[in-house]
């Protein structure tokens, strides 16, 4: 009995083994030889059997395969699969998906699990009970599965798996539909307007699939809408215009529907105007053609000394597709044409000393000051602004030093180079600018300006004020506090990410000449997943030309999600998309991988953001619920949330302990951010007032409370020790509220007649006026400090405090630190495991002692390596009046 | 005037008023000379303090009383400063290496090891080595207390450290085993009497039954809280007679107020009101087991008997969590919520039980 199970077991093993090794092969490969590299260990036997069935799946079609798994691997079947084909019977389009994505759902949790199960009723137990697990766990394969299509699956066996196991409470049939194979380009010509949550996708990936079938998506429905994709919850505003224009309105079936059976036909116009965009497209890719020959043919016959002109074969595209007229330059038009005015007038401001303003109130600025972000062209624009222009760029960048000094001598303005003169009848630069006297200097990166260049901007804005030749500053972010004195003397002009439809002609016409077969609807993904950045879309498409002739939408999105720049994201955008509405929503894509990434944004801000927050959600888990329901519920999520929360501060604990196990780190996110956010995840407040917006962690500030006035306590303490025994906490709980009634009460009761009475007592216990208000501080509740001092009247806290500076007072000690003791430095010593958590600082020090010594030669105690032998100095002895040789 | 507390502290073995098999052993140890180095243990308020000092008499006379208080700076090597307070007699020096934190072991090195290498240079004194008392042992750290071992053995011809705590649960073992474990236990009711007793004849008043009953079942063994209680009763009411309610601190009943509001109101806006409070209790240097103590005492007491255990229950175990956690706001929320939860389930079980 036992024995078959195991066998039955380890063939589910073998089954699930595949998509390990399945990467590797990628799509393309499937014609191979099934790769065996990760059977090594198996016995011979079973490694044919299993190649043998990797290759049947391969060749066989989805439904066939579905009955060969279920033959080899019953006991598997029985938890995971099992379920949602009762749970959820499914149309045609489905089957597909769901079957081949059957191997990728099992790996994770069979494999792990099956080796250390002996008996069959334990095994099928864990199976079962480990639903939720199975669920995360399943989900884990996606981020390493390049193959969209197999990546697809593996979320539909994920979402499978939750409503199996009853994880989706929420969303009903949530997430088991896939999207159908429809012809491309199906959607051609057609505009879908997407509102409400769809049941089983999510917003994106609804989006996602209309345009991967060549329809487009707008946000607001309009006259030219051809569809609306109506989901639940959908806004009653929207509906009404939907209805007021008479539009047609579907639902996620509906949809769905219209995928799998539309044909691809295109009216009229719609062919009209492609084959315009088409024509277009190649015309410009015949003038781009035209530009290069000429300016190959003008290389030829340079000769010696043109070494310019390169061949275009081994440029870079960024290079090579450079805008070369203003047209060509993809969105902020606005923008470049001020510029091109302004300097065209340039000559015309200075003579009139810059006094008329101009039609775009330019003509006062000598210099411009040109920001956005990376990739759209700010430096392209400059350039070819200047040389339109008649003007020769001079450009100083990053790369070149441009502190004070340099930049106050300007050497580089007028900097003339024998280069061309060499070359040829015309004076030219280094770059190969014609030199006409003309020159503009185009200081690009000025935001980098930064510890090298001291003095920098400061030299540059007073080189502004004073310039003869327009100067053309580039930043990233205007808005730097560095970049502060430029800009009352710059005239500031803010470029803008182009949009993808701005690019998209552009894009068009580079894939025609390149030879690269690109959809509309895939150069778009690019444009979007790159955020518009035109010299990051154009060196994607270089390296995918390299071993691809066409791009289709999927692909161009998983390329542009490989080069995905990272940003940090702040702790608010951070904690505001936990504790949303979408992350953990039923139809969110979102693995626990990614959701633990967020916690790794900012590690120490994040937990401490869900802690202060977590309660202020409308939890998605309450929805529908009313009554006492509603309360039990809630507190019952609650519960579950800040114990997760209490867990992980042990984690926490641990990684910060002396033993640093730091690679607890990804239970500690676990624990401290995924799992509260889980159970508390809905709306939260953003901003605005009231008592529910999401605010900053209070721990660091009462934190830091703490820290001061345990400090404050140690002093009292300290003072008082000469008559007390008492330690801080007895102090703190016995002693100070029986101290009250004899420091402040009488104060407060009596007024100035009780001051001597006060300070009798408060000699009496070495305690100065600096520790009264300690001590007053340390109240709480209707002791609290503000309460307290608010009931003494102003009169009688200014007749304390001269009463009390006008005597002598016996005190305890003086601070060491009024007699000027050094301080002695403590090394962190030889303690073994230790050793990770000083080493950081200890470089630290070991590099400014070193500095220090430079300076302060006779300070030999400050130097690392004599201190260890040093004798410590003497502290300041309480010595002076009132020497406290306490009589016991 | 000082508080009676500390005016009439015994000074001397002798004048003790309890344990007096402790105080016969403490005596007989200082007489030969073969003094150990000592473990003393045992809950606040029960005069482990106070028998140190009367120890330290005996061992060297009155000199020991002679105290004066030092302050000593050390950087850290993130370049903070720290303030370490020594309170030193000519025969022995005491440090509190909890200021110090994480650093408490270079700290205590670096002190013994200098009073460790020098002798004593009075002829006159009557034991040839120092003592170094160590108070709040139990806080600690584990790198410290091992550090501690070999010192202990390496010094102990010039040098006796006296260890203080509340409890030895937090101190490994080879400490333990190198010291001669003293345990006071906190005085009885009978014990408590004859001092409040004492005090109030050497004050010259009368104290009554009923005052003193009162005094001692509100202090709970705490020997220094009945005698600031009986002080500021006296001060209330000079007779002692009338109906007299013994004050709480200004903590305990804002400790009240915040097992009020869990009782009355459970839902999460109540949790963020009663995180507001807790973080107020934290930050005034109130410890966070003591919060929780009393709270959880407050929060039992009005609640129906059927969930007190469990509440109790979670009490305890968020305790252990919030000694080994750090952050202990996090665990003493959780435990407000879990109770809240507890609260309200057994009262919509009770409410619903009655519609049927």
């Amino acid at each position: 009995m036992t024995s078959k199970v195991g066998s039955s077991k380890q063939k589910a093993i073998e089954i699930t083994s595949p998509p390990k090794a399945k990467p590797k092969p990628k799509s393309s490969a499937a014609s191979r030889p099934p790769p065996s590299d990760s059977d090594e260990d198996m016995e011979e036997a079973r490694i044919a059997k299993a190649n043998l069935t990797k290759a049947a799946k391969r060749k066989s079609v989805a439904s066939s395969d579905d009955e060969e798994e279920e033959e080899i691997a019953p006991p598997k079947k029985k938890a995971a699969v099992a379920k949602p084909r009762k749970s959820s019977p499914k149309p045609d389009p489905k089957a597909k998906p769901s079957a081949s994505s059957k191997p990728k759902a099992g790996p994770s949790s069979s494999k792990t699990k099956a080796p250390a199960k002996t008996s069959k009723k334990s095994a099928d137990d864990d199976f079962i009970d480990d639903g939720d697990d199975d669920e995360e766990e399943e989900k884990k394969p996606k981020p390493a599965q390049p193959d969209k299509k197999q990546n697809w699956a593996a979320v539909k066996a994920a979402q499978m798996a939750r409503n199996a196991t009853g994880g989706g409470n929420a969303g009903g049939s949530g997430g088991t539909k896939a999207i159908p194979d429809g012809e491309p380009n199906c959607l051609a010509g057609l505009t879908f307007v997407f509102t409400g949550e769809l049941p089983s996708f999510s917003r994106d990936e609804a989006q996602d699939a209309a345009k991967r079938f060549g329809g487009r998506v707008t946000g607001a429905p309009s006259a030219k809408t051809s569809y609306v994709v109506v989901g639940e919850n959908a806004g009653p505003k929207k509906l009404q215009t939907i209805k007021d224009k008479g539009l047609k309105m579907v639902d996620e079936d509906g949809f769905l529907n219209l995928i799998a059976t539309r044909k691809g036909v295109m009216d009229a116009a719609t062919i009209a105007k492609m084959e315009k965009e088409q024509e277009k497209i190649r015309k410009d890719a015949k003038e781009m053609e035209m530009r290069e020959k000429a300016a190959a043919k003008g290389a030829q016959k340079g000769g010696v000394g043109v070494a310019k002109v390169v061949d275009p074969r081994s440029q870079l595209w960024t290079q090579k597709y450079a805008p070369q007229s203003l047209k060509e330059i993809c969105g902020n038009k606005g923008q470049v044409e001020k510029l091109s005015n302004w300097l065209a007038a340039w000559e015309k401001s200075r003579q009139s000393g810059f006094k008329k303003p101009g039609k775009d109130a330019m003509g006062t600025s000598r210099a411009v000051l040109i920001s956005g972000p990376p990739g759209i062209g700010k430096t392209t624009s400059a350039h070819l602004v200047a040389k339109l222009n008649g003007y020769t760029p001079i450009e100083v960048n990053a790369s070149d030093a441009r502190n004070k000094k340099l930049i106050e001598n300007s050497t580089n303005i007028t900097n003339r180079s024998l280069d061309g003169w060499l070359g040829g009848d015309k004076a030219t630069n280094v770059a190969g600018v014609e030199i006409n006297g003309r020159p503009v200097l185009i200081m690009d990166e000025v935001d980098g300006m930064s510890a090298g260049d001291r003095g920098g901007v400061g030299a540059l804005n007073a080189l502004i004020k004073k310039t003869e030749i327009p100067i053309i500053c580039i930043a990233n972010d205007r808005n730097l506090p560095k970049m502060k004195p430029l800009q009352s003397t710059t005239f500031a002009l803010t470029f803008k990410r182009p949009t993808a439809a701005e690019v998209r002609s552009r894009l068009q016409t580079i894939a025609f000449k390149e030879k690269l077969k690109a959809s509309a609807a895939a150069l778009d993904a690019l444009a979007q997943g790159s955020n518009s950045d035109i010299r990051q879309i154009l060196n994607m498409m270089s390296t995918w030309k390299l071993s691809n002739d066409s791009i289709d939408f999927d692909q161009s999105k998983d390329l542009a999600a490989a080069n995905e720049k990272h940003s940090i994201m702040t702790p608010f955008v951070i904690a505001d998309k936990l504790l949303g509405p979408y992350t953990f929503s039923n139809t969110s894509r979102m693995t626990l991988g990614d959701k633990m990434d967020l916690y790794f944004h900012d590690f120490s801000l994040v937990p401490l953001m869900i802690q202060e927050n977590y309660l202020k959600t409308t939890p998605r888990k309450l929805t529908g619920l009313q009554g006492h329901e509603l309360a039990l519920k809630s507190l019952e999520i609650l519960d579950e949330a800040a114990s997760a929360i209490s867990d992980g501060d042990l984690v926490d604990a641990m990684i910060h302990s002396p033993e640093q196990h730091w690679s607890l780190m990804p239970l500690h996110a676990v624990h401290s951010t995924v799992r509260p956010a889980a159970q508390m995840y809905g709306g939260c407040q953003a901003f605005g007032p009231g008592p529910k917006v999401m605010s900053f962690p209070s721990w660091l500030g009462q934190n830091s409370k703490q820290t001061k006035l345990k400090r404050q306590l140690g002093d009292i303490q300290i003072r008082m020790r000469l008559k007390v025994t008492g330690d801080k906490e007895e102090i703190r709980q016995q002693y100070i509220p029986s101290l009250f009634p004899a420091l402040v009460q009488p104060l407060i009761d009596r007024g100035s007649d009780a001051v001597p009475e006060v300070i009798e007592v408060m000699d009496e216990y070495f305690l100065s006026k600096e520790e009264w208000d300690y001590l007053v501080e340390l109240g709480v509740g209707d002791r609290n400090d503000e309460a307290t001092l608010k009931k003494i009247p102003t009169a009688v806290k200014t007749a304390f405090t001269r009463k009390y500076n006008s005597s002598d007072h016996p005190v305890a000690f003086h601070k060491a630190t009024l007699f000027g003791t050094k301080a002695k430095a403590i090394a962190a010593g030889p303690a073994p495991d230790v050793e990770d958590a000083y080493d950081v600082e200890d470089e630290s020090l070991a590099v400014e002692a070193d500095e220090n010594d430079d300076e302060e030669n006779e300070d030999i105690s400050k130097d690392k390596l004599i201190k260890e032998s040093k004798p410590k100095k003497a502290t300041g002895k309480a010595p002076a009046k009132g020497k406290p040789k306490a009589q016991r | 005037m000082s508080l009676w507390v500390d005016k009439y502290r015994p000074r001397t073995l002798d004048d003790l008023h309890y344990h007096p098999d402790l105080s016969q052993r403490l005596k007989s140890l200082a007489a030969t000379g073969d003094f150990p180095h000592m473990l003393f243990y045992g809950p606040s308020g029960a005069g482990k303090k106070t028998r140190i000092a009367c120890t330290l008499r005996q061992l060297f006379g009155t000199g020991a009383e002679k105290i004066k208080i030092d302050q000593r700076v050390f950087m850290t090597p993130s370049k903070r400063k720290l303030d370490v307070n020594i309170v030193q007699s000519n025969y022995h020096i005491e440090i509190t290496p909890s200021d110090v934190g994480i650093y408490d072991r270079v700290v205590i090195q670096e002190i013994l090891k200098e009073i460790a290498q020098t002798q004593q240079v009075d002829l006159n004194a009557k034991q040839r080595f120092k003592v170094v008392i160590i108070n709040e042992a139990d806080s600690l750290t584990r790198d410290a207390q091992a550090a501690l071992r070999r010192t202990m053995e390496k010094y102990m011809s010039n040098m006796r450290l006296i260890l203080c705590a509340n409890s030895t649960s937090k101190l490994i073992a080879p400490i333990k085993s190198r010291c001669l474990l003293m345990r006071v236990a906190a005085p009885d009711d009978e014990e408590m009497l004859a001092v409040l007793e004492h005090v109030a004849k050497k004050e010259k008043f009368h104290l009554p039954e009923e005052a003193a009953t009162g005094i001692i079942n509100d202090a709970q063994g705490n020997l220094r809280k009945a005698l600031l209680v009986l002080e500021a009763l006296k001060m209330q009411s000079p007779d002692l007679t009338s109906n007299i309610t013994i004050a709480k601190p200004d903590w305990e009943t804002y400790c009240s107020k915040v097992a009020d509001m869990i009782v009355r109101e459970q839902s999460p806006d109540k949790v963020l009101e009663v995180r507001a409070k807790l973080y107020e209790l934290l930050a005034h240097c109130i410890p966070p087991t003591t919060i929780l103590k009393t709270i959880a005492y407050c929060v039992a007491e009005k609640s129906d008997e059927a969930i007190r255990a469990d509440i109790m229950h979670w009490a305890a175990i968020y305790e252990v969590r919030m000694r080994i956690g750090s952050k202990k706001i996090f665990h003493l929320e959780a435990w407000v919520v879990k109770v809240m939860s507890l609260t309200k389930h057994h009262y919509h079980g009770i409410s619903l039980s009655d519609d049927e």
